[in-house]
């Protein structure tokens, strides 16, 4: 059961994050390819495509990852939400700027393996994420490519059949497909590197 | 030298009769010691030899059921820095436990089926199952926030959130229920290991199972020896790895073979003094020998009369009787040293003069540990039962068998000659005003030594577990937040319904007390399995809202969702209890009890995680007030509490055996009874006075020892008055030998490192000297 939950925080993590990673000789072109900024904010469209609705749910909005920060994840259409991951806790910022914890990492030590996670794909660290998955590359024209992570825990398994990230020197997409037949597309636009938080987006992250 | 004045015939076929009657006896009890031998009776919890509260059984059997849960148990956890570091060191751990063959293998972790047949049992009562938040922010939200969620949630990412189909939890509510059931344990899977970080050092925690029997008796601690040397591979793999390890198998390894050391070295020692003693006296080793045999034969009929009325036999019982040898080796050195007096004498003869004194120091010893017995405190009526046993054994085999095996003639040789004489010499107590005065000086000596003695009834002072265990266990519990196995509440009820709705009554109560701090959670049944009616109303609670925040959400999407059907009836404890769904908590059900009333009742136990410290358990305590059938049970201090009434009784039944005692002898010696009786008492009361002086606290041990000292010294006075008229040097020297080789044995034991022993070695070793020098001073003027 803990699994699941943690699968759960796994797919936010891959999902929310511009993710990436691999093995041998196709990961090093992903690493060629692939520039890793600190900080990197940008604007996306999500897509989830649930079992039992008639049509897709699309989601817009601007997004926020800070290196050994966190993920902020603020979807503004068509409803006002904001989440943000950091490493101690999982929370959702109300309208009126209070936070609403959903898990801490007192309650759900699960919580700082999935903060790592999201740090280890950050900081393309391979080795970690070989760990977890199992990787496929592949170039994809002249500057792009495709990682497919397929999990290696049977327990991840059971609800994550793969992820597939796609893009050139950003992740331009992830796709994540659920056993449960449910898939989540997430495109990603405008995205700006920086090399340091502005002093206003660090409280995001509190 | 005095012969009996003319050689009676002595009749031989009751002798005859009895020497088989015996060896029949023996028989059984060997076959009995073979099916002893081959499963393992021995218990080494203490508190299985506390008694138990007799007005509410439920609190025994949870105990019990507690304990049993753990006793296969070793948990090892590895820490590092970094989750690499981590690793490797478990690896290295595991490899070097693979090779090394201990009885343990690691514990079946839950694996993905067993997930999701779990998630499956639960999905139908989905819609009975609320976490206190849940309900009091479904009592409290408006329906328009609660579609303004739904929609939201729709809108993040993570879709694995939802364990089942959205029109079946369309809140998510589910998902939050199963993390408050996660809580139990701060341990989660990662990579296939068990893992937790704390204060930025990440640990796995290596779950194990023994295999074999509890601990063994060989001494050996394969268990032990095998951690410490995965330990060190771990160590060697990843230098500064912390290594923990824990469980009840390591204290009972360590205890067994802690006792088995000293036992041994008691043994031993023992064996040594006794044998140059037995060689001096009789020149000989064939005394010895049949002696052993009395001892033997009383030591397996001890033990299997425990085990056949016990059912376990208690390590502690044990070692207690390890120190039965000093009693009773007295009947044979009693009667080789007759032999030696009168060698013309022919065994049998000798023996049925022997008889009765011998029949009375048996019956003065049992007379003291039946009174030992007398308390409902099932510890000391094993050690009862166990030495009563073993002394008849050793007495019946010296009596039945001796003087049929032993046909030699014992010649005196110039040791014992030199004992017997000195015996003519030795001092004696008159009606002189100096003896007096010397009493009054003693007296005073022993009020003054009396008068400060203290009482301790902590309970860790019986069990000497190493320290560096006891830290390992504590810091394992901390870090795994693991429910305290000695203070929680039993919660008991007329139906197994009745108990989780009083379940629910404590646990609302205890939410307030987390919300404060003095505990981090509890573990409840009724938190996997609400009472019906509970989940009656939740079921509608959560009909009512969720059809609401789907007729909105259909209404903002154009969908048209329906809500999942779910199951008609509440999900019973039956029907958990009967699904491997209930794995996890099913400890906590004691089920039916059996009431004094002849009636049947149902319990639990709700126990408590992380509580901040001592200060916090009595609010915690107090939860239970007022609640029917809740009762709060704290080992520690119940057991503390307890001991402290027993050690005042038992100094009364202590006093009660010394009466009993004198009665007997003055039934058989009248007036001079007191003879026999006054240097066991003379040596009880000034141990007493010298434990006091020495600061060494009175507690359960020495009275233990009060009672075999009250055993052995009897015997001496009543051996030297029984021959006074005839041979009362022989007599001396049984009084010798017995006493040396008792006090060679036990002196060692004032060595040992578990204080409990320590002290029952301390207590004899003052009280045998006593008694040894004493005895004679008080014999008659000739």
């Amino acid at each position: 059961m803990k699994k699941m939950l943690r699968v759960f925080a796994l797919a936010l993590a891959v999902a929310g994050a511009p993710a990436f990673a691999a093995t041998a000789d196709a990961l090093k072109l992903v690493h060629e390819r692939l520039k890793i900024a600190p900080v990197l904010k940008g604007e996306f469209e999500q897509t989830k495509t649930l079992k039992g609705f008639k049509n897709p749910l699309v989601s817009r909005g601007e997004f926020l990852v800070a290196r050994g920060q966190g993920v902020w994840w603020h979807t503004q259409q068509p409803f006002e939400s904001t989440l943000v991951v950091t490493r101690t806790r999982l929370f959702t910022r109300n309208a009126d700027g209070s936070a609403t914890n959903l898990m801490d990492a007192q309650a759900q030590p699960g919580l700082e393996q999935v903060s790592e996670l999201v740090f280890a794909i950050l900081a393309a660290d391979l080795d970690a994420l070989a760990d977890k998955f199992d990787v496929a590359a592949q170039p994809a024209g002249a500057s792009g490519w495709t990682l497919v992570l397929t999990p290696r825990d049977p327990n991840i398994a059971k609800v994550l059949v793969r992820a597939t990230l796609a893009g050139e020197r950003d992740v331009q997409s992830v796709r994540i497909d659920e056993s449960r037949g449910d898939s989540t597309q997430i495109r990603f636009s405008r995205q700006v590197p920086a090399a340091a938080l502005a002093a206003d987006e660090g409280k995001r992250f509190q | 030298m005095n012969f009996e004045p003319a050689p009676r015939p002595v009749r031989r076929l009751p002798w005859q009769l009895a020497a088989w009657a015996w060896l029949a006896c023996c028989l059984v009890v060997a076959a009995h010691q073979v099916a002893f031998w081959r499963g393992s009776h021995f218990d080494t919890d203490v508190m299985a030899l506390l008694p138990q509260d007799e007005q509410a059984p439920e609190v025994g059997i949870a105990t019990r059921q507690l304990a049993d849960q753990v006793t296969r148990q070793v948990v090892v956890m590895i820490g590092a820095p970094d989750w690499a570091g981590a690793r490797k060191a478990a690896g290295a751990w595991q490899q070097s436990l693979a090779a090394a063959h201990a009885p343990l293998r690691a514990s079946a972790m839950a694996g993905p089926d067993t997930l999701r047949d779990t998630l499956a049992f639960y999905a139908p009562y989905r819609d009975r199952l609320l976490t206190p938040a849940q309900r009091q922010r479904l009592r409290e939200a408006d329906p328009q926030s609660l579609v303004r969620d739904a929609l939201a949630a729709l809108a993040q990412p993570g879709g694995g959130a939802r364990l089942v189909d959205w029109n079946a939890d369309p809140l998510g509510l589910w998902p939050q229920w199963w993390l408050a059931r996660a809580s139990d344990t701060r341990a989660r899977p990662r990579d296939g290991q068990l893992a937790l970080e704390d204060a930025g050092e990440q640990w796995i925690v290596l779950l194990q199972e023994t295999t074999g029997a509890a601990f063994s008796m060989t001494g050996d601690a394969p268990i032990s020896d095998a951690l410490a040397q995965a330990r060190v591979a771990a160590l060697a793999a990843v230098p500064g790895a912390k290594v923990l390890a824990g469980g009840v198998p390591l204290f009972a390894e360590s205890a067994a073979s802690h006792a088995h050391r000293e036992v041994n070295t008691i043994g031993w020692g023992s064996v040594a003094g006794v044998l140059l003693l037995v060689f001096l006296a009789f020149r000989s080793l064939w005394p010895r020998l049949l002696m052993a045999v009395s001892l033997l034969v009383g030591v397996a009929m001890a033990l299997s009369a425990t085990a056949f009325v016990f059912g376990h036999v208690h390590l502690l019982t044990t070692v207690f009787g390890a120190s039965l040898v000093g009693c009773a080796e007295d009947y044979g050195l009693y009667y080789f040293a007759s032999r030696q007096g009168a060698p013309g004498e022919p065994p049998l003869r000798l023996i049925s003069t022997l008889l009765p004194g011998l029949a009375l120091a048996l019956l003065t010893s049992v007379l003291g540990y039946v009174a030992l017995g007398l308390p409902p405190f099932p510890g000391l009526r094993q050690m009862a039962l166990f030495s009563v046993v073993g002394i008849t054994g050793a007495f019946m085999t010296t009596v039945c068998w001796f003087p049929w095996i032993d046909r030699g003639v014992v010649r005196r040789t110039r040791f014992s000659a030199w004992v017997v004489d000195s015996f003519a010499r030795y001092p004696r107590f008159g009606g002189a005003r100096g003896t007096w005065l010397a009493h009054g000086a003693i007296a005073a000596a022993c009020a003054i030594g009396i008068a400060q003695l203290r009482v301790n009834d902590d309970l860790r002072q019986l069990q000497g577990s190493p320290a560096a265990l006891v830290d390992a266990q504590r810091e394992i519990g901390r870090l795994l937040g693991l429910a305290s196995p000695s203070q929680f509440f039993v919660v008991r009820g007329t139906s197994p319904d009745d108990v989780l709705a009083r379940e629910s009554g404590l646990t609302a109560r205890l939410d307030a007390l987390v919300g404060q701090g003095a505990l981090a959670g509890y573990r409840a049944l009724s938190d996997w399995v609400p009472d019906a009616a509970l989940q009656r109303r939740q079921a509608e609670w959560t009909r009512r809202i969720e059809d609401g925040v789907i007729a909105g959400v259909n209404r903002t999407l154009g969908e048209s969702q329906q809500r999942a059907g779910f199951a008609p009836e509440p999900l019973t404890l039956d029907k958990w209890l009967a699904s491997p769904a209930s794995r996890s908590a099913r400890a906590l059900w004691i089920g039916a009890v059996p009431m004094a009333d002849d009636g049947t009742a149902f319990a639990s136990v709700v126990m408590l995680r992380g509580v901040r410290d001592l200060a916090a358990l009595p609010p915690i305590a107090r939860s239970a007030d007022g609640l029917p059938g809740v009762r709060w049970v704290d080992q520690v201090q119940s057991v503390s509490a307890l001991l402290g009434r027993y050690s005042h009784s038992m100094g009364l039944l202590l006093a009660g055996g010394h009466v009993a005692v004198l009665l007997a002898l003055a039934w058989r010696y009248g007036r001079r009874a007191w003879r026999a009786w006054a240097p066991t008492a003379l040596a009880t009361v000034g141990t007493l006075a010298l434990l006091a002086l020495l600061g060494q606290p009175l507690q359960l041990f020495n009275v233990l020892a009060l009672a075999l000292l009250l055993g052995i010294g009897i015997d001496y006075g009543i051996f030297l008055l029984e021959r006074e008229n005839a041979d009362a040097g022989s007599a001396w020297l049984a009084v010798v030998l017995g006493a040396a080789s008792t006090w060679l044995s036990f002196g060692l034991l004032a060595l040992s490192s578990t204080p409990a022993l320590r002290s029952f070695g301390l207590t004899l070793l003052f009280g045998i000297l006593i008694v040894w020098f004493t005895a004679p001073l008080y014999r008659k003027s000739s």
